[in-house]
Order: structure tokens, then C-alpha cells, then sequence
């Protein structure tokens, strides 16, 4: 056998790969284009797994999670940068601030305040209601082309795996230079279950200085099927 | 009992010739072909799936993900190729083996770990599966891609049972 043609075909059909593959990406719509080199952080840390057995019902109050007493939206789960969301939601750290007897004042959004110290804090249904109903703004981090087929009303398209990513977190931070701007609110989801996309996503949030960041950890299914509104198409 | 041994040889050597016989090994061959070219069309047509699919397995550094997910499809697709048309059949065969191998070890090390992940072999966007339908899945990919391997390993016999016979002739 001639081992040296064998190398040098088998190194030709490789880098006729590598060629096609560039070519193709180079001409590919943006949202089926990938930047070269891509910056995934987790991407060598193995998730920590379910249990194996059927998830139950959660005995506990909704992801939503603070007391039912309190109107607070206390974060119910603490994320770790990168966390894995297979992990089971870990019951909310109940705040040691006293709720307040009467009804939040005109400002909706103002229990929801910053939490520099990490990207993001997962919320339920209840929260996320009440920041959408509140005008904050809310960012569907799937695919462009899942977005289209329908997303929560008002959420604008923030692919994390297309390649424009960066660019629209750069304009966000231009829409909101101003830093009480970037203290406001912001609602991040995917489709839920083991989906991290919004984690990854509230990643670069954080790293570009927004430091209000909240994923909806049920995501867009939890959504639709307890009727929040949706709509379909490119727009929000 | 000499003859029954004969005719085990005979028998043992029938089944030989069938395994490497042209007949059989053009049509693995173009079978092998086509299950790559298959498997690399859904991939080149979405990348970022295909990414988000790599970043699932946590076994490949982050700025290697795109890099994998651009070119891997496109080197399975012209390995695929080149065994339809029976160009650099070699050179194909032995790189389609080195990707079986490296899935099979993928997939073997989050099946260890218990990180229950679609393949993304064939499509970069699967149906929403259970934890245990994933387990399934790739025990079964793993059985599934053992089997190609051996397809690629009847390709290597024949081809060296062929020049042996060139040899001796």
C-alpha cells in the first residue's frame, strides 16, 4: 500500500472540508452563520445530571417561588455563572427584608433590582408575567427560526448561537449606555427544561455590564400553556 | 473426521470469499457513502445547531465548537462522496473510521457520565425526548455507528484479500 497517497488524499479531502466549510459560512444567511472561533466558558464542564427517576410534581410553591404571603419576587434560584439547569431548583433564599403591608408603588418593576454579584436569577411564570406586563424587556434566546413560529409577545430575537449574538448585545448596551438604563430589568428564556440558552445568554449580559438579569426558567412552553400572550412572525 | 474438517475449511472459506467479494464490498461501500452523505446534509444546512449539538457532549473546548461544527459535515460529506463514486476509497474509508471512532467514545464518555444528549448524527434538531429516550438513543448510536465500523472493516478485508490476489497473480 502507498501510505504516502493515502496521507496526502485523505489531508486533501480534509482540507477540502475545512475550504467548503468556510466558503459556506462565509455566504450563509446570518442566521445560519457561525463566528469562527465560538466562546463557550462551560463548554468542558460536564452538567450535573436529574435523577434518573420521572421528575414528581414539585411539592414546592411555583418557581415563582417567594412565600405566598409576600408580593416580593424573591429570586428563587441562585445561578451560578454557567450553571447547569438540569439541576434541581434550589428553594428561594428567603430575604431578610420586610415585605411591605402596602401595594408596591407606581413603578412595577421596582422590586426587581439588580443583583450584580450574579448574571442572572431564575424566575417563574408569576415574575415574568409581571415584568412583561410592567414593560420590561424580554429576550427569546432560541433559534431565529423557533422565534418566528411564535414567542412571547414583545420579546425580541437574541439567538445565542447565531452569529450576530455579540453585535446585538453590543447595540442593546448603545440603547441602554446610561447605567440606570442598564439596572432595568431584563427577561431572558428558551424552551425550558435542560435548555440553557438564556443562561448563556445572561452570561454575556452580565459580562457587558447589565446587572438585572432574570431567566425564566420554564421558559416559552411554561408560557404558552398558562396563556401568556404570544405572537408569531419576525416582529416582537 | 479429516473430512469434516475439510469441509469446515471449504464452508469457512466460502463465507471468506463471499465477505470479500466485489459483489458485497461496492455495495457497503455505497451504502457507507450514502449514510455519511445523509448525515453531513442537515449539518452543513444549520451550523448553529450542529454547534449546539458539540456543546452538549462538554468535550470539546469552547473556541473549538464552531470551528467542529462548520467542518466536520463537510469532511463527512466528501469522505461520503468519494466512497459513492469509488474515488480515494482509502483515504475516505480510513477517515470515516477515525469520525466513527471518535463518536463512539463521545457518546461512550457522556453515557458514563450520565449526561443524557441527542447525538445530532443525522439531525441537529431532534424532537424534545425524555431523559431516558436519550439514554436509549445513544446506547443504540453506539451499537449503530459499531455496526458502520464494521462495515468500514469489511471494506479494509476485501480491499487487502484483492491485492493479495494481485500479488500472487
Amino acid at each position: 500500500m502507498n501510505w504516502k497517497k493515502h496521507v496526502l488524499e485523505g489531508l486533501t479531502l480534509v482540507v477540502a472540508g475545512v475550504l467548503c466549510a468556510v466558503i459556506a459560512n462565509a455566504v450563509a444567511a446570518r442566521e445560519r452563520k457561525l463566528t469562527l472561533v465560538g466562546t463557550y466558558p462551560n463548554a468542558l464542564k460536564a452538567p450535573v445530571q436529574a435523577p434518573t427517576q420521572a421528575p414528581a410534581p414539585e411539592p414546592r410553591p411555583a418557581l415563582g417561588g417567594a412565600p405566598v404571603s409576600s408580593p416580593a419576587p424573591a429570586p428563587v434560584t441562585q445561578k451560578r455563572a454557567g450553571q447547569d439547569t438540569g439541576a434541581p431548583p434550589k428553594p428561594a433564599a428567603p430575604r431578610p427584608t420586610v415585605t411591605p403591608k402596602t401595594p408596591p408603588a407606581a413603578d412595577p418593576l421596582a422590586r426587581f433590582t439588580p443583583h450584580p454579584d450574579k448574571p442572572s436569577v431564575e424566575i417563574g411564570y408569576a415574575e415574568v408575567k409581571a415584568l412583561h406586563d410592567g414593560g420590561a424587556l424580554v429576550l427569546d434566546a432560541r433559534r431565529t427560526s423557533i422565534y418566528e413560529q411564535g414567542h412571547i409577545a414583545g420579546a425580541r430575537p437574541f439567538s445565542v448561537w447565531e452569529s450576530d449574538v455579540d453585535e446585538k448585545v453590543t447595540r442593546l448596551f448603545d440603547e441602554r449606555g446610561d447605567p440606570r438604563e442598564q439596572a432595568k430589568p431584563i427577561v431572558i428564556y428558551c424552551s425550558g427544561g435542560d435548555c440553557e440558552d438564556s443562561h448563556m445568554l445572561a452570561q454575556k449580559l452580565w459580562g457587558i455590564q447589565f446587572n438585572n438579569v432574570y431567566v425564566y426558567k420554564d421558559g416559552f412552553p411554561d408560557w404558552q400553556a398558562r396563556g401568556g400572550a404570544v405572537r408569531s412572525g419576525t416582529n416582537p | 473426521m479429516t473430512l469434516v474438517r475439510d469441509d469446515a475449511v471449504d464452508e469457512t472459506s466460502t463465507i471468506a470469499n463471499w465477505l470479500t467479494s466485489e459483489w458485497l464490498t461496492i455495495r457497503v461501500q455505497i451504502a457507507l457513502g450514502i449514510f455519511f452523505v445523509i448525515a453531513a446534509l442537515p449539518k452543513i444546512v444549520d451550523p448553529p445547531s450542529f454547534a449546539h449539538m458539540i456543546y452538549n457532549y462538554r468535550i470539546v473546548p469552547g473556541p473549538l465548537v464552531n470551528i467542529m461544527a462548520l467542518t466536520m459535515p463537510w469532511v463527512e460529506l466528501l469522505c461520503g462522496l468519494a466512497l459513492i463514486l469509488g474515488i480515494w476509497k482509502e483515504a475516505a474509508r480510513t477517515l470515516i473510521a477515525a469520525m466513527l471512532i471518535v463518536f463512539i467514545i463521545a457518546i461512550g464518555v457522556n453515557l458514563a457520565r450520565g449526561n443524557a444528549i441527542d447525538c445530532g448524527c443525522f439531525d441537529p434538531n431532534p424532537k424534545p425526548k425524555t431523559r431516558e429516550q436519550r439514554i436509549d438513543d445513544m446506547t443504540f448510536v453506539i451499537y449503530r455507528d459499531l455496526g458502520m465500523l464494521l462495515m468500514v472493516a469489511q471494506l479494509w478485508w476485501a480491499e487487502r484479500a484483492r491485492r493479495r490476489l494481485d500479488d500472487a497473480a
